[in-house]
């Protein structure tokens, strides 16, 4: 089967949404060890995980996110 | 009418050397609302500070971005900083381009760099939107209750006592002590428990 | 313990239960039953003139049933307050109307059988959880130690209270079923601990230590005795723990790695069966007493107080601190602390120093006359709240309230309920805003439309 380049090169954007008193700490703990992750996501900082409306994640979608995490 | 101010801060090294910051300065200045972005060494220092504060009243900047460090290191510092630049310090907005950026992507410095900027965009985006916030006071009644009187409950009431403070130590047998008492001798000195 | 009995800043209250927690940090409002003790506490003296004339006899609680108290009593000679309680589900006064010795014998007219429960409400500004803990129900689950058939087969705690100078037996280690001295002593732990089948599933943390001490007794106390431990691990990590096991060891304690399958009685002999899992073979020992290492679980109660402090647990009813390791004492409801056991196992020194930390904050509370709140709370727009109260079970501190507002509307004043949020008690979670449907509530700070304004911003 062939590879597209294209395809390949393709990066997906994801968009996370990070309770700030665990998994925003924990993606500060990441950086603090110099773990390494590809450079795609972007994240959100909320005060809890209990925070996120749904109408985020839909509105993230919609506006061409390609993966929506939500981490608390 | 917003007049944000981005502060793009180097960490030394620490983002700079993977971060492109003067790019991410130069691309701030194209986002709506931002009518001043620079870049600075060390941004939580004395100098840095005194550059924020100074652009604020130059610039009569309205929202401040900074984009450095975790807010969960330095909000507080630069929140201060606001303050005493006569803003309220919840019209402060932070990037993380250091722990969520420079330091996980530091074989990526192009991607990095397009992160550091979509970060700043997205604080700026959130920092127009900002209200001024004002903490209320509640008064504080100047004593403790302890439930449970065992070897827990009587030692924080004894130093909360001794710190001058009045505590009610609660339990609901006809004794206080719990459990504690009815030890023999304890580990690992095998002194009394009483 | 005389120490917090006699500092003049604490008030000691025994006997008493907290019923009801309202307010929030720096403000919070306790109901606190008083249980009637039956005896003026203003007037007693503790001369102990009541106890000793006592017609009725029943079991020790505080020694767990290895020891006789009266009806009227204090738990142990040395309790503070020196004031004692009626037993009223025993005494005879309440049972069968009549007898009326103590009242007779009281040199100071103490006893007072009309004495009701006192109910009072105080204010406090922090609150300090020290509730503890209480063993697990071995007897309920453990067929093969004898469902607590066997006198002989007892818990560490029985026989803390048999090593006690001042307790039932004088401080000698006999047999409760005819009091004569064991010489082959047989020590169990882990029961109920590490034992996902039929007990908890953590680790206790306080028995290997006192298994080791409780051994070392044996055989200090009882010359040419035998002390066998069937342990699963070895747990001695603390100051000075791992020396203390090896003492034991080199006092002649035999440790057994292995668990017991059976306890049956022969003769006057316990039959322990068991395997010693390190030389691969079945072990049988004719023991005189069986003492089990049960586990530790939250003390009875623990629920309701959870639920009046707004307290979460985890799943073994052990109340759970804001941070396990950075915020040790602190819970998720503001002004509220925890120390000792309650929060889960642990020894003597780890619950005096939580204890010490959990003072420590709450004189850092204490210390301020007013203090700030975090301004990136909830807010309600009451035009468009429709009073559902769909946001008030969602918030874990409690922090919502319907309040009753009027407003003109015609020309009529019509009444309605809206969300009201507490200050105090708020935390800036959100989690009320996201089952709002009418979008009356809003998180300071995090308001809906700046997360929008950021997704925005990131998916661009």
């Amino acid at each position: 089967m062939s590879v597209n380049q294209e395809a390949s090169r393709w990066e997906p954007k994801i968009i996370a949404f990070c309770c700030h008193w665990c998994a925003y700490a924990g993606a500060d703990l990441a950086g603090l060890n110099r773990l390494s992750y590809p450079a795609n996501v972007r994240i959100i900082r909320v005060p809890c995980s209990g925070r996120v409306n749904p109408q985020f994640v839909l509105r993230a979608f919609q506006r061409g996110a390609d993966g929506v995490l939500v981490a608390g | 009418m917003k007049r944000v101010g981005v502060f793009v801060c180097h960490c030394g090294t620490n983002i700079a050397s993977v971060v492109d910051v003067k790019r991410v300065a130069e691309a701030a200045r194209s986002f709506p609302g931002v009518v001043f972005a620079t870049d600075y060494q060390y941004m939580c220092s004395d100098p840095g500070q005194e550059l924020i504060r100074k652009t604020i009243k130059e610039q009569r900047l309205n929202r401040v971005v900074v984009a450095s460090c975790t807010p969960r290191l330095h909000e507080p510092t630069f929140r201060k900083t606001l303050e005493s630049a006569g803003l309220n310090p919840y019209l402060l907005e932070m990037a993380n381009i250091r722990e969520q950026c420079a330091w996980v992507h530091a074989k990526d410095k192009e991607g990095a760099t397009i992160k550091a900027i979509e970060l700043v965009r997205v604080a700026v985006a959130k920092a127009c939107l900002n209200a001024p916030l004002k903490p209320s006071t509640i008064p504080i009644t100047k004593r403790a209750l302890v439930i449970g009187a065992g070897i827990a409950g009587m030692q924080a009431a004894l130093d909360i006592a001794d710190a001058g403070y009045e505590v009610v130590l609660l339990d609901r047998e006809p004794t206080i002590g719990g459990n504690m008492v009815k030890l023999d001798k304890t580990f690992p000195t095998l002194d009394c428990s009483a | 313990m005389v120490a917090a009995a006699q500092h003049p800043q604490i008030q000691v209250i025994t006997y008493a239960e907290v019923e009801q927690v309202a307010g929030y940090v720096g403000n919070f409002q306790v109901t606190i039953r008083k249980k009637a003790r039956m005896v003026d506490a203003t007037k007693c003296t503790g001369c102990g003139t009541c106890w000793e004339k006592c017609p009725t006899k029943v079991d020790s609680e505080f020694d767990l049933g290895l020891g006789k108290r009266k009806a009227i009593y204090i738990p142990f000679p040395q309790a503070v307050p020196a004031v004692p309680v009626i037993d009223k589900e025993h005494c005879r006064q309440f049972t069968k109307g009549k007898c009326g010795v103590c009242q007779k014998v009281c040199p100071t007219k103490a006893i007072d059988y009309e004495q009701q429960d006192e109910v009072v409400t105080e204010s406090f500004g922090a609150i300090v959880v020290a509730t503890g803990y209480e063993l697990f129900p071995w007897e309920q689950v453990y067929g093969e130690y004898g469902y607590g058939r066997y006198p002989d087969v007892i818990t560490g705690m029985h026989f803390e209270r048999m090593n006690s100078a001042s307790g039932p037996t004088g401080g000698k280690i006999v047999r409760p079923s005819d009091g004569k001295e064991p010489k082959t002593v047989v020590f169990i732990k882990c029961v109920g601990s590490r034992d996902e089948a039929k007990g908890k599933s953590y680790c206790s943390r306080a028995c290997c230590m006192y298994t080791a001490k409780h051994a070392h007794q044996v055989l200090e106390k009882i010359p040419g005795a035998q002390a066998i431990v069937f342990y699963m691990d070895v747990r001695t990590p603390g100051k000075a723990y791992e020396e203390f096991y090896s003492r034991t060891v080199h006092e002649g304690a035999v440790y057994v790695r292995g668990r017991v399958s059976r306890i049956y009685q022969e003769g006057d002999k316990l039959i322990v069966c068991g395997e010693d899992t390190l030389l691969g073979r079945q072990v049988t020992v004719a023991a005189d007493l069986v003492v089990l290492a049960t586990a530790m679980v939250p003390s009875r109660g623990w629920e309701e107080l959870a639920k009046m402090l707004g307290l979460a647990t985890d799943k073994d009813g052990f109340f759970q601190e804001a941070h396990p390791k950075l915020r040790p004492v602190e819970t998720y409801t503001a002004g509220v602390f925890i120390a000792g056991a309650c929060q889960g196992p642990k020894d003597i020194p780890d619950t005096v120093a939580q204890a010490s930390g959990a003072a420590v904050k709450v004189c850092q509370l204490l210390s301020k006359d007013e203090m700030a709140t975090d301004p990136m709370i909830s807010t309600v727009d009451e035009n468009l709240c429709s009073g559902c109260g769909l946001c008030q079970p969602v918030c874990p501190y409690k922090a919502i309230d319907m309040k009753t507002i009027t407003e003109r509307v015609a020309g009529k004043t019509v009444a309605r309920r809206v969300a009201s949020v507490n200050m105090g008690l708020c935390q800036g979670c959100g989690s009320c805003t996201v089952v709002c449907r009418s979008g009356a509530l809003n998180l300071r700070g995090f308001t809906n439309e700046q997360i929008l304004a950021e997704v925005d911003a990131a998916c661009l």
